[in-house]
């Protein structure tokens, strides 16, 4: 079955195209349009903010900043995956009426998470001038660990997409498992703060990983520990391949699921 | 090998029916906890072949619900057969149930362009073209108007506009003529007619007698999901005919045009 592979990189030219079409249809009817791209992370930013730093006052250095750099590496993660989650069951007229790689809507999902990403980065960016914070050089590196969560974002993305139209139940599940994400990566606290036995436990989800490498690389001036990367490379990689295998798995019926 | 445009060898095809029986607010809860749902197999298609030459124009009729669309969608790659094969050689556009995949959100021109792209044209080559396309299907005030505004027949303009501009091979047409006035429907013709000129072929599904025996080659009567008859248009049209003459009990109007 090397045909739905080859067939993913044949199409790996249209995936900015598709995101693009995906941003029109997600402003849609609205006044400020593509700006809310922009608005829309904006104020969300501002308002998390207000509510962690006046009710946790964790002794954490630079904690603005930690924040809200947690929370766009997590927004990333959450956008990603909740637009890949429908990408294919807000298309049904399109699958049923013509054959495309139905690896297109899920893929271009994570593209389109990375383009509001950018936008968030900009906000992340006024945050920093707000608070006159000078990020360490290392911040260079902060771009490979993104990418690295992109990864881990298209591997969650695609089997997202075939189960959510095989299974109604994914939608939901998937919802809670967000939330409580939110609280398990160390994004308003410090992962040493937690009881040993828990970090032993949550040391393999990726995203921790990926939060944990962005604060080093942002905040502290400090390469990501050896064993830090191999747990992430090595827990996104298994993520990824299994996430194809199910998605090989359901995608050639879900023209008859819909 | 073949020089068949289009090769259909033993194509079998099952779905699953579920009923869902609830009638009682009792059965509703335990409906809901045990997971045993009351299906049925419906077999589609069993075992059809047939090929199609190029420069034929290839008409499928049947009644409704005896597997057309499922056959054509199976050409089209959008199902896969549990068992048989298909045999396309060259690009395949289908225009079914009246779209060609269009999202209601989209504006007619990017739909254009998204539903060529994911047929696999360049971006490029379909710049050249989205002009004529609009113009074909005579909508140059709603080029930016979105499909969920559009009539059917609009609908179906911009998508007969588009799978003939992108010039496929295998031009697939599902009930195209159902929807449209006479001046389009003209315009239709024509293309189809030029179409086969230029040696490509043509898969047209009709429940309207007249258009298929006009323009058709040969016609195949899809049977309850049997090859029925695979002949001239006079000859599967009779056999259809004779069919549903045999069984009045399922067809009690006749959904087959008396104009033949």
């Amino acid at each position: 079955m090397t045909s739905i592979r080859e067939e993913m990189w044949k199409t790996r030219g249209i995936l900015f195209n598709f995101a693009v079409y995906d941003l029109k249809i997600r402003y849609r009817n609205s006044v400020l349009g593509v700006l809310w791209s922009f608005i829309e992370p904006l104020l969300l930013l501002a308002v998390l903010f207000v509510v962690f730093s006046t009710m946790f006052k964790f002794e954490i250095p630079n904690f603005p900043i930690y924040l809200l750099l947690g929370i766009v590496c997590y927004r990333f993660f959450q956008n990603g995956t909740t637009l890949a989650l429908n990408s294919l069951t807000n298309r049904s007229s399109t699958i049923t009426q013509i054959y495309f790689p139905r690896s297109i809507p899920g893929l271009s999902a994570g593209i389109t998470s990375a383009i509001m990403l950018v936008f968030e980065l900009m906000v992340l960016g006024i945050f920093m001038a707000a608070f006159q914070f000078i990020p360490t050089v290392t911040i260079l590196l902060l771009p490979l660990v993104l990418a690295l969560e992109l990864l881990l974002i298209f591997g969650i993305a695609l089997p997202l997409s075939v189960l959510n139209v095989k299974f109604k139940d994914t939608e939901f599940i998937w919802g809670v498992v967000l939330s409580a994400g939110f609280f398990l990566t160390p994004i308003f606290y410090q992962f040493d703060m937690l009881p040993e036995a828990i970090r032993n436990v949550l040391q393999f989800s990726p995203m921790v990983q990926i939060v944990t490498m962005a604060h080093h690389v942002v905040l502290y001036g400090m390469l990501p520990s050896v064993n830090t990367v191999l747990y992430a490379v090595g827990s996104i990689s298994a993520i990824t391949v299994i996430g194809y295998l199910i998605f090989r798995k359901y995608q050639a019926k879900i023209a008859e699921d819909m | 090998m073949s020089d068949y445009a289009v090769s259909v060898k033993n194509i079998s095809k099952k779905f699953k029916l579920f009923h869902e029986k609830r009638d009682s607010i009792y059965e509703s809860a335990a409906g809901f906890f045990q997971k045993k749902r009351h299906s049925e197999i419906l077999q589609a298609l069993d075992d059809v072949s047939f090929n199609v030459k190029h420069g034929e124009i290839f008409g499928i009729i049947g009644r409704n619900g005896d597997g057309k669309t499922t056959l054509l969608r199976i050409i089209s790659k959008i199902y896969s057969p549990d068992s048989g094969s298909v045999d396309v050689k060259g690009r395949v556009i289908p225009v079914l149930s009246l779209g060609l995949g269009f999202h209601p959100e989209l504006t007619a021109i990017s739909n254009v362009y998204q539903s060529s792209i994911l047929l696999g044209f360049k971006k490029e080559d379909i710049s050249k073209r989205a002009n004529d396309i609009i113009k074909f299907a005579e909508l140059e005030r709603f080029a930016d108007t979105k499909i969920k505004n559009f009539s059917a027949g609009m609908q179906m303009r911009l998508a007969f506009a588009t799978s003939v501009l992108v010039d496929p091979d295998i031009l697939i047409l599902d009930e195209v003529f159902a929807v449209g006035d006479i001046n389009f429907q003209k315009k239709c013709f024509d293309t189809i007619m030029s179409f086969k000129k230029r040696g490509k072929a043509i898969i047209f599904v009709s429940h309207d007698m007249e258009p298929i025996s006009k323009f058709c080659d040969t016609v195949m009567f899809l049977k309850e999901g049997k090859v029925g008859k695979i002949g001239s248009p006079e000859e599967s049209i009779a056999a259809f005919q004779d069919y549903l003459a045999e069984h009045p009990e399922i067809n009690p109007k006749g959904n087959i045009s008396s104009s033949v």
